[in-house]
């Protein structure tokens, strides 16, 4: 069993999540204008 | 009296690759990064968060010089591509920073035991991270383009002194935080090779990203100044 592993989901999920997140609400803001 | 929203530069058609080459790259990167690199002797497994940790912190960094770069070219050029760049790098800058500080307490709570201190590197990182806030919620304050655009630009210059200030807290203060690994003066980096170039294909990935989204952001910002100046005629 990987030590820590809930915490290092966690920083790669928030990192990559927040991308995502951020470049689906550029290609809607994209779709607006 | 601004004409053209173009491109100072020649310009290539990158759009349509550099996404899929940055999807393709973040994918190398995370399995890079959660299982070919190695265990580190001393933290385990929770080192891992490094490959998403300090290339969010290099991007945020190269975000704010380049909004820097872009404010020089507003304030001698005036072509609204340069502000375009600027307001679209400030942004990316933000989210990597709230990134980078969101990694780092997650990381620092199995090794600190907290989720943030006040220390120097925190605090002169949340500092940055309020001055880009403050960049951006700045250019709301007038509708008037090229004042916006030149206010921006002279808080764009002064805001890159808190890059070297971020970097070199470490050194110039008491700090819990570590030293820095790669970009010391001390010589070569102190990393396992197979870390350090997990690290740099996270960074490579990381910088893919950037341009993709950088890409799309100024796109969105030339369509709202060609409207503002359509409106203008």
């Amino acid at each position: 069993m990987i030590e820590n592993l809930g915490f290092i989901i966690a920083a790669y999920v928030a990192v990559w999540g927040g991308i995502a997140v951020y470049a689906v609400s550029l290609a809607r803001r994209r779709g607006r204008s | 009296m601004i004409e053209t929203t173009a491109s100072p530069f020649p310009t290539i058609r990158l759009r349509p690759w550099l996404g899929i080459l940055a999807a393709a790259a973040a994918i190398l990167a995370s399995w890079m990064g959660l299982v070919w690199a190695p265990t580190d002797a001393v933290q385990g497994d929770v080192y891992r968060v490094i490959y998403v940790h300090v290339p969010t912190a290099w991007l945020a960094y190269l975000a704010f010089v380049v909004v820097f770069l872009a404010s020089i070219g507003w304030l001698w050029t005036r072509r609204p591509w340069f502000d375009a760049l600027a307001v679209a790098s400030a942004e990316i800058g933000v989210l990597f920073t709230g990134l980078f500080i969101v990694a780092g307490s997650i990381w620092a709570k199995p090794t600190w035991g907290v989720w943030w201190t006040w220390d120097p590197r925190l605090v002169t990182t949340a500092v940055m991270f309020c001055m880009y806030v403050g960049y951006l919620l700045f250019r709301s304050l007038t509708n008037d383009f090229e004042r916006r655009a030149t206010r921006a630009a002279v808080l764009g210059v002064i805001a890159v002194v808190d890059i070297p200030i971020v970097h070199l807290s470490v050194l110039w203060m008491n700090s819990q935080h570590q030293l820095p690994t790669v970009l010391r003066a001390a010589g070569a980096p102190s990393l396992d090779p197979s870390m350090g170039m997990t690290l740099g294909i996270s960074v490579v990935a990381f910088t893919l990203v950037y341009l993709a989204l950088l890409v799309e952001r100024m796109e969105i910002e030339r369509q709202r100044q060609q409207r503002m100046l359509e409106v203008r005629r």
